[in-house]
């Protein structure tokens, strides 16, 4: 990851959210983008050149641009036309960012235009969010990584965070994926956890 | 064998398909996916298949195809009949909104150039409030209660389209709840589909969401009505038969949503006996 005075950035074309630019380089905020929230606070997963990355709930495609910066390829899957319409945008300007709208839910109606991910990236506001990354993990290649970016207040409003990702965390281990790290994204985004994931091979 | 977008690989060797972006779309549609034993396409093994020269190839192919995909996706959920009447109801709130808040900040100002202003005129209707407050303002002031006076026209012109639109789009809410709460009710609910989809319990707390989350999280009783109590048979309900005319309600609503979206027409017999059925939910005994 590139940081210039302790700053998180991105290289790549600028003028896709209205971020601010530091030499170059583009600002990726810690209290805009969960992902960048989880690198401020150690995260370790680093983003390489050679990645391929499917990453479910796009959304705007904000995030997904600074991705996309860092990886190889960035499958994106976005369900709501509003959001997609600005995602559609974002990956005109991004050659290597393949938009795809789709429920991640359904992971068999996007099947035949993936290929193998090095790393699943979710950050879904679903009650099933944990669900739905497991179906998605048969896309991973062997030795990828899932990074699921918890909502604990999506999956259950009035369960205690803590809770919910205990469960989830044992929801996870059942379908044999072991969660190799949990972070609380606190103070960038409240009740978010980081669950970093990799299914177990044999 | 397995198909993927670009064409079919099995032990022999890989059949690509050939075409435009639509072509390879009409084509997407007929693969059939089995998840528990559907091996993704791994770029690092396509040697055996020619159908492009390298990996940028592949990749521009296929975004090619994502993007006829989203935009086609895009415009069929455009295209859903609720999709205007829903813009329709939420202007018209914000419309609402924005008025009230002109008309308040608008007497704030008449009071101060009018000492002899006095609590009274609070409570006049609103159409008597603004020509009372236009007499002997300021011209800025004059043309800032015109503005107002324009405001609320577009708001019964808009009122009139947004219910004539809701009977066409929800036949049978509309005739249930009248054409407006209707609309609000999908509006609500995101979309006809979404509400079609909602139990009756649901629907009836539908816009009570602050009261229902004060009461999942302890304590408070739990809401009996949210946007349905704009319904005059709810609303007019006796206290004690309230919760009850509006669970009755909201049941015959999900059953409405249901033939909206699916019959797409209003359905008589139906409506006469839930109308019946609220009625008789709201007889005190």
């Amino acid at each position: 990851m590139i940081w210039v005075e302790n700053v998180l950035v991105s290289s790549g074309e600028g003028g896709v959210y209205g971020e601010r630019m530091l030499k170059e380089f583009r600002v990726w905020d810690p209290y805009r983008s969960k992902l960048a929230a989880y690198y401020y606070l150690g995260g370790e997963f680093e983003l390489t050149p050679d990645l391929v990355v499917l990453y479910l709930g796009a959304a705007n495609g904000t995030t997904v641009s600074h991705v996309a910066d860092y990886a190889g390829t960035v499958y994106a899957i976005e369900f709501a036309p509003r959001p997609m319409q600005d995602l559609v945008a974002v990956a005109r300007r991004r050659y290597n960012v393949v938009p795809l709208m789709a429920d991640a839910a359904l992971p068999e109606r996007y099947a035949p235009l993936l290929e193998v991910a090095d790393l699943i990236y979710q950050d879904i506001a679903q009650p099933e969010q944990v669900t739905i990354a497991i179906r998605n993990s048969m896309f991973l290649r062997e030795g990828g990584r899932m990074l699921v970016m918890l909502k604990t207040r999506s999956i259950d409003t009035a369960e205690d965070p803590g809770v919910v990702l205990e469960h989830s965390v044992v929801a996870f281990e059942a379908a044999r994926i072991t969660v190799l790290d949990t972070k609380w994204l606190h103070p960038y985004h409240r009740d978010h956890a980081a669950m970093l994931c990799s299914p177990v091979w044999d | 064998m397995q198909s993927y977008w670009f064409g079919d690989i099995d032990e022999t060797g890989c059949t690509p398909y050939r075409g435009g972006p639509e072509a390879l779309a009409k084509r997407l549609e007929t693969i059939k996916i089995s998840p528990d034993r559907f091996i993704p396409f791994d770029w690092r093994n396509a040697g055996s298949c020619s159908f492009t020269r390298d990996r940028g190839e592949y990749i521009r192919k296929l975004r090619e195809l994502c993007f006829y995909l989203s935009e086609a996706g895009i415009t069929r959920q455009y295209e859903s009949r609720d999709a205007e009447p829903l813009q329709m109801v939420r202007t018209l709130d914000q419309l609402d909104e924005v008025s009230n808040v002109l008309t308040e900040r608008a007497l704030e100002w008449h009071r101060i150039t009018n000492p002899g202003f006095s609590r009274k005129y609070l409570h006049l209707p609103k159409q008597k409030l603004l020509p009372m407050m236009k007499r002997g303002g300021s011209p800025a002031f004059r043309q800032i209660i015109n503005e107002i006076e324009n405001l609320a026209a577009a708001r019964t012109a808009l009122m009139k389209e947004v219910s004539r639109r809701a009977d066409e789009v929800v036949p049978n809410c509309s005739a249930l709840l009248g054409g407006l709460v209707a609309a609000r009710l999908v509006s609500q609910a995101g979309s006809l589909a979404t509400l079609s989809r909602l139990p009756g319990s649901s629907i009836q707390v539908l816009g009570a969401r602050t009261a229902l989350f004060s009461h999942m999280r302890g304590g408070t009783p739990p809401p009996k009505h949210g946007i349905i109590f704009q319904h005059r048979r709810v609303h007019n309900a006796p206290k004690e038969v309230r919760g009850k005319v509006a669970r009755v309600l909201a049941a015959k609503l999900a059953i409405a949503a249901r033939l909206d979206l699916y019959r797409q027409e209003l359905a008589p017999e139906f409506i006469e006996a839930a109308q019946a059925a609220v009625d008789n939910a709201g007889r005190v005994t």
